[in-house]
């Protein structure tokens, strides 16, 4: 987004008012996300897509697989790319051109928590080593911007990456060629959540919505895979985070990834 | 009366004949037309159409809610939900003595506070320029900002603000309206507030419903006796 969304502070101060009594202002517990809703295959012919309704946030995303050429230092790797994109119409601060540092940020920690989970299997994506590899691009648009963007993003980009399939090619006369009606399940190893939390005062929140996202002083996004183990890890904001508190958001991200880990799953059902 | 009003699109001729156009219409030889989409009504000697969507355009002298967006060293900016920038210069609420160099202007008013504002000067070629030194207006220190669309705002204040006192009378809250659709309501009991902050949203739901006066007299009506 172009310009930071000013809050007015009626509400700021409403909303840490209410946190001090220990309520939220559209009443959710501390730990809860919002309702998430994943539609699969959205985008009928992308290889894999999703659409991701967090609350009032509504992201698409979808996975186009197809050949290219491996980075010369990893021959034997298939490629792993995800990228986002706000539109116009997601919010009124948001403005057409190169994407801002914010966009570009989500993008990154959307692609880390994918990547360093290792979730997309790589290494089954080679063709013919140092010569062709199969490139996967999880490309993201924002529609609705209510808040957590990062959770919102990261949600459909992992649903749409299990829901795609991969056609298959080979190598003939060193050109690639397309083996026509063989499709595969994209290979994936694990299902990584990433939860965000913000941090108002001295309170912490996970899935800040977009007033709480506007008045929050630090915010840190922990991505876990499914052995529950930390992969990646985001913090923004001006504000810190004491030892303890960290250790507290680790739990929460553990213990509340689970549970959308299961929506997650739940989602692919039927797709299959 | 009813036969006056009727739903009418940019270029329709509403009248013929010796009548005062007034806002969003335009005379052309004797013809009245609509220059937007509205309902238009005919007054004893003048017409006029009440814009049904859009953006808040300033008017002089009209009470708006504002959001300080942002300042320079001279003067504030503030959001009027409008498609202009409001501008409220340092000396409107330092004095004659401000000092750009002395002064430090968020010591008075802050990013994101609420100010009750009045439009001083707006000629369209210019960002209107705004006021907060006059009684009632200023910094807005309680309530809830509650956003409407700026065309729903002669609905809510109704005729001789019927429509206004009778939620203000209902519910005991004090609700400020700003012409350009942002409403601050405080009120000392929670369960007014809400109240107060639902037959609002209801206004500005329903403003096209021919008997809302009734169905908001209901509905508060209705809430008295349940608590």
């Amino acid at each position: 987004m172009t310009s930071v969304t000013v809050i007015d502070l009626l509400k700021k101060n409403q909303i840490l008012e209410l946190l001090e009594e220990g309520k939220r202002v559209d009443g959710r517990a501390f730990d809860e996300p919002r309702e998430i809703k994943i539609e699969i295959n959205a985008i009928p012919k992308a290889n894999g897509s999703a659409r991701v309704f967090l609350g009032d946030t509504d992201v698409l995303c979808g996975v186009k697989i197809q050949p290219d050429r491996p980075f010369p230092d990893m021959g034997d790797k298939g490629i792993f790319m995800c990228t986002a994109e706000l539109l116009p119409f997601s919010h009124p601060t948001v403005e057409t051109g190169p994407p801002r540092d914010d966009v570009i940020e989500l993008a990154r920690v959307v692609d880390r928590g994918i990547r360093e989970s290792h979730m997309v299997d790589v290494s089954q994506l080679v063709i013919e080593k140092d010569k062709s590899v199969v490139g996967v691009f999880a490309d993201i648009v924002v529609i609705d911007y209510d808040g957590n963007l990062f959770d919102a993003c990261s949600y459909s980009a992992t649903a749409a990456l299990l829901a795609s399939k991969t056609p298959k090619w080979t190598m003939v006369d060193d050109t690639v060629t397309l083996v026509e009606g063989e499709e595969s399940q994209l290979p994936t190893t694990t299902i990584p959540v990433s939860v965000t939390m913000g941090k108002i005062g001295n309170h912490i929140i996970v899935d800040p919505n977009g007033d709480e996202w506007a008045s929050m002083d630090a915010r840190v996004t922990i991505t876990s895979d499914s052995d529950g183990n930390i992969c990646a890890l985001q913090k923004g904001g001006s504000d810190g985070f004491t030892l303890e508190e960290m250790h507290q958001c680790g739990d929460i991200a553990v213990r509340v990834g689970a549970k959308i880990r299961e929506i997650i799953k739940e989602s692919q059902k039927g797709s299959q | 009366m009813d036969n006056k009003r009727k739903y009418v699109i940019p270029g329709d001729v509403i009248t013929t004949g010796p009548f005062r156009p007034e806002q969003n219409v335009i005379l052309e030889g004797d013809k009245i037309i609509s220059t937007t989409i509205g309902i238009s009504e005919i007054y004893d000697d003048s017409v006029r159409v009440l814009t049904l969507t859009g953006k808040y355009i300033p008017k002089i002298d009209d009470l708006v809610i504002g959001k300080i967006n942002s300042h320079t060293s001279l003067s504030w900016e503030l959001d009027i939900n409008s498609c202009y920038v409001g501008f409220l210069p340092a000396q409107d609420v330092f004095g004659r003595d401000f000092s750009a160099h002395a002064d430090e202007l968020s010591s008075k008013l802050k990013t994101g506070d609420l100010v009750a504002a009045r439009i001083a000067n707006f000629d369209r070629t210019r960002d209107p320029l705004v006021t907060i030194s006059d009684r009632d207006l200023g910094k807005i220190d309680s309530g809830v900002l509650v956003k409407i669309s700026p065309s729903k705002v002669p609905r809510l204040i109704g005729k001789k603000g019927s429509m206004i006192q009778m939620i203000e009378m209902a519910t005991d809250a004090a609700v400020t309206i700003g012409q350009n659709g942002w409403v601050v309501i405080s009120c000392e009991s929670p369960e007014g507030l809400l109240k107060a902050k639902k037959a609002i949203e209801m206004v500005n739901e329903k403003a096209h419903v021919a008997n809302l006066t009734d169905q908001i007299k209901d509905m508060l009506q209705i809430k008295d006796n349940e608590s």
